[in-house]
């Protein structure tokens, strides 16, 4: 599905990812995880557009798009949520979603005139879908800034659905969640998984990495230093260097 | 009574302008550029019936074609910088639209006279209106047409996927890209929009006051066409032409009185007005009020 | 027109260039601690150097009182501005200050046009020596006395930001607003300061301008503020060396460009410098490498 292959990127004279390959099988929910700074965020944005690499290959569904546009990269069915929400808060919720509509899909349904000037009509059924997965449909004509911090995470997530990806990356989704609400979470990405999607979770919460993924790949200092399952990841003694620091 | 169509007719072009700016703000970008749109539209209506002898309405919308043409090449490599730098850039744009005029001559003898613009002289004797017998009532209510044909279909656009598109863009440009939106499209789009209001805008102004010179285009043109959406806000398109008659209409027609004071009075306002209220006379807070005052459209508009 | 004459262009322009780059300075300082646009800058310096003009004409002091009470006026009033467009407007809504300093712009320009019936006034020159001879070239006396001062008033300023504590802490406010607040400056007194050392740097370039070009109109408030901005950018946003340099480089272009067309289009090529500088460099002149952000 997607193939990183040799990534590189420095900014400056910082080398945020240093060569790194990994490669995400379609279907599965594959985690990415690492100390801070160890360039996982920078990995996801090289992955969606927001940078382009040194060197190295993003390949997705065989095609190299490291020097795709970002807006294009979501109609080749990548989409992605921010480790700091970035919702258009002055627009409802309803209106968010209705941003995403931009996948060849919803092309191929309707024609160019009815998509940008068209009314609300064509889009209603599907976006009351992506509305009830949420949990959001008694909120759908409120500000998205007025939503509570929990909701948001879930319309963010909603969002990236509507535009129909066929592979997801969630940057660091549990961050500032309760146990309570990452319980759901971890519900809902099961959910996803049945349903087909394809998954790239970073996450720093590791009950949550451990529970739901199915492979993990290790960062540190902007180099892999582990790939595996779950119980082969936590075995590593490098990994555990990582994490705790190299003492003896 | 023609004082009245007059002032009509002022508010009428200002609320173009005023709009023009209202649509490329919407996405996020200050635009001191659109009193140069204004003026293109200006010099190339006024040229279509002066010189070309065309019927009004066809030259207003070659008017509006060129000066959205003019945006749309303005807008990429305008595009590639944001905030600040937008507006140094948009400000430069206009003042070399302005001493574009202030150097073009293209003169042609009609009868008698030689009619055309004339470089610093500016360009006189746009006289359609009363060549063709229109009275000030006449005038004014073509101007009306048009300013509601252009705020009807913004209104529309706004309610529609691409009045929402403007805003999201506006709002935070990296989410609206990880959406799938092309920010250059959409931001090129909003720029030409506006470029063509403020064609039509320019067109009636030649019009209205039948002698346009490169002086009448400058810093304080784009300035106003700017503060007309800020103060109104951005909700919709009534804000900003509440905005313009506000400011045309009261600030200034009913302080005329003061004279030369009354300039003083124009700078020290915004001032004051943008230390009152940072957001806009109608920012979020008061237009919640004023809904509420109302009882509907509370959550929409 | 032959090369000499160019070349003669390009001199004088790089001499009078140093009043270019002199505001460019001012709004480049503003920008680099508030992160905003006073656009109301150069309109307010142009202001100062008309205040200087109440010494001797209203006075009764000697002409070269001009210059001194010009950069003190300006540096008030930069403090003046300071207080109306930017103490009291919350830095988080992006174009309230951007409007309040349009809003001030035009009304220091009423005020100078009330105050002067919007007569051009007369300005004193700075030393009417005679012209020095460099081979076919030559140097006007009164822009080299221009020039000598402008550069004085930079390697001043530069001492200013990197000699004494006020500079750090100015440059401290610039890189680090919530550390440097942390570490017991304060803000607003170094926000304050901020705007009176590019006020009197605005008073010394407005003083030059009217110096070098013999009067002060309302005319040229636009001008040389649309001017400002432009060395700002080509210079880059918050960068003093880069306003500099862009200073003496559009002063030197826009001569040149008057000696081969002529002075009405002029600064339609100014213009155009511009906008070739944002497609091609749209960081300034010495931004580094461009990143995405």
């Amino acid at each position: 599905m997607l193939e990183v292959r040799g990534l590189v990127k420095h900014f400056g004279g910082v080398r945020a990812v240093d060569g790194i390959d990994f490669a995400i099988r379609p279907g599965e929910v594959f985690g990415l995880i690492g100390p801070n700074g160890s360039g996982k965020s920078t990995t996801v944005n090289l992955v969606c557009g927001l940078y382009a690499p040194t060197q190295g290959q993003i390949l997705f569904q065989g095609q190299d798009i490291a020097r795709v546009a970002t807006h294009k990269r979501l109609s080749l069915g990548l989409a992605r949520t921010f480790q700091n929400i970035r919702l258009f808060t002055n627009l409802t919720v309803w209106e968010n979603l209705w941003m995403a509509e931009n996948a060849p899909a919803h092309r191929a349904e309707a024609g160019f005139l009815k998509r940008w000037v068209g009314g609300r009509g064509n889009a209603r059924e599907r976006i009351s879908q992506a509305l009830e997965f949420s949990g959001l449909a008694h909120r759908a004509d409120d500000l998205a800034g007025s939503l509570a911090f929990g909701e948001q995470r879930r319309l963010e997530l909603a969002r990236a659905l509507a535009a129909r990806p066929r592979l997801l990356l969630l940057d660091e989704p549990a961050a500032g969640m309760n146990a309570e609400e990452i319980a759901q979470l971890d519900e809902r990405i099961r959910m996803l998984q049945q349903q087909g999607y394809t998954i790239l979770l970073i996450e720093h919460h590791m009950e949550l990495v451990m529970a739901v993924t199915d492979r993990i790949c290790v960062l540190n200092f902007g180099r892999k230093i582990a790939e595996g399952t779950p119980a082969q990841v936590q075995a590593d003694p490098a990994v555990r260097d990582a994490y705790l620091g190299t003492g003896a | 009574m023609d004082f009245y169509y007059s002032l009509a007719q002022i508010i009428g072009f200002h609320a173009l302008l005023g709009l023009s700016a209202y649509v490329v703000l919407l996405t996020g970008q200050v635009s001191l550029a659109q009193a140069g749109f204004f003026a293109i539209g200006a010099y190339v209506a006024a040229m279509f019936t002066v010189l070309a002898g065309w019927h009004l309405v066809p030259a207003m919308l070659a008017a509006g074609l060129a000066a959205a043409a003019m945006a749309c090449i303005v807008g990429f490599p305008a595009l590639r910088v944001r905030g600040l730098m937008l507006v140094i850039a948009t400000l430069a744009f206009g003042e070399a639209v302005r001493l574009f005029f202030f150097n073009f001559d293209y003169q042609v003898a009609k009868g008698e006279v030689k009619v055309g613009p004339l470089g610093g002289e500016g360009f006189r004797q746009i006289r359609w209106f009363p060549e063709h017998g229109w009275t000030g009532l006449d005038v004014m209510l073509f101007v009306w047409t048009v300013v509601a044909l252009v705020a009807g279909a913004l209104w529309w656009l706004d309610r529609s996927r691409f009045g929402a598109v403007l805003r999201a863009v506006g709002e935070d440009e990296l989410a609206a890209q990880s959406v799938g939106l092309n920010l250059t499209a959409v931001k090129v789009t909003a720029m030409t929009i506006g470029g063509f209001i403020a064609g039509l805008g320019g067109a009636i102004y030649a019009h209205y006051t039948t002698h346009i010179e490169h002086s009448n285009f400058g810093v304080l043109l784009a300035t106003f066409a700017i503060a007309y959406p800020i103060l109104g806000g951005l909700r919709n398109v009534l804000g900003t032409i509440v905005a313009v008659i506000f400011v045309q209409g009261f600030l200034v027609e009913g302080l005329r009185f003061l004279g030369d004071w009354r300039n003083l009075l124009f700078g020290a306002l915004i001032v004051l007005a943008m230390n009152l209220r940072p957001n806009g006379l109608i920012d979020a807070a008061t237009a919640r009020r004023l809904a509420r005052l109302f009882g509907r459209e509370a959550r929409r508009a | 027109m032959g090369f000499v004459d160019y070349v003669q262009a390009i001199i004088d322009g790089l001499l009078f260039g140093t009043t270019y780059s002199l505001i460019g300075i001012g709004f480049t300082l503003v920008f680099g601690v508030m992160h905003k646009i006073n656009m109301s800058y150069a309109a307010a310096s142009l202001a100062g150097a008309y205040c200087g003009l109440i010494g001797p004409q209203m006075l009764g002091l000697p002409p070269w009182s001009v210059f001194p009470l010009s950069i003190v006026a300006a540096g008030v009033i930069g403090y003046v501005i300071y207080l109306t467009c930017f103490r009291f407007i919350p830095l988080a809504s992006p174009l309230a200050t951007l409007m309040s300093t349009v809003g001030m712009l035009l009304l220091v320009d009423e005020i100078v046009v009330h105050a002067t019936a919007g007569m051009p006034q007369n300005y004193p020159a700075i030393y009417d020596g005679d012209p020095i001879e460099l081979g076919p070239f030559i140097l006007r006396a009164d822009l080299v006395g221009v020039f000598l001062i402008c550069v004085v008033a930079m390697a001043v300023l530069l001492a200013l930001l990197y000699r004494t504590r006020l500079g750090m802490a100015t440059r401290a406010v610039a890189q680090q607003p919530v550390a440097a607040q942390l570490c017991g400056m304060r803000l607003q007194a170094v926000n304050g300061l901020t705007f009176v050392v590019a006020g009197l740097l605005g008073g010394v370039a407005g003083a030059m301008i009217g110096a070098s070009v013999g009067m002060l109109s309302p005319l040229i408030a636009g001008t040389i503020t649309v001017k400002g901005l432009i060395v700002t950018v080509i210079g880059g946003l918050g960068s003093i060396p880069g306003a500099i340099v862009a200073g003496l480089l559009v002063g030197a272009a826009e001569n040149l460009f008057q000696a081969v067309r002529n002075v009405t289009e002029r600064d339609i090529y100014v213009m155009l410098l511009l906008f070739a500088f944002l497609v091609l460099r749209p960081g300034g002149l010495f931004a580094a490498a461009r990143g995405r952000d």
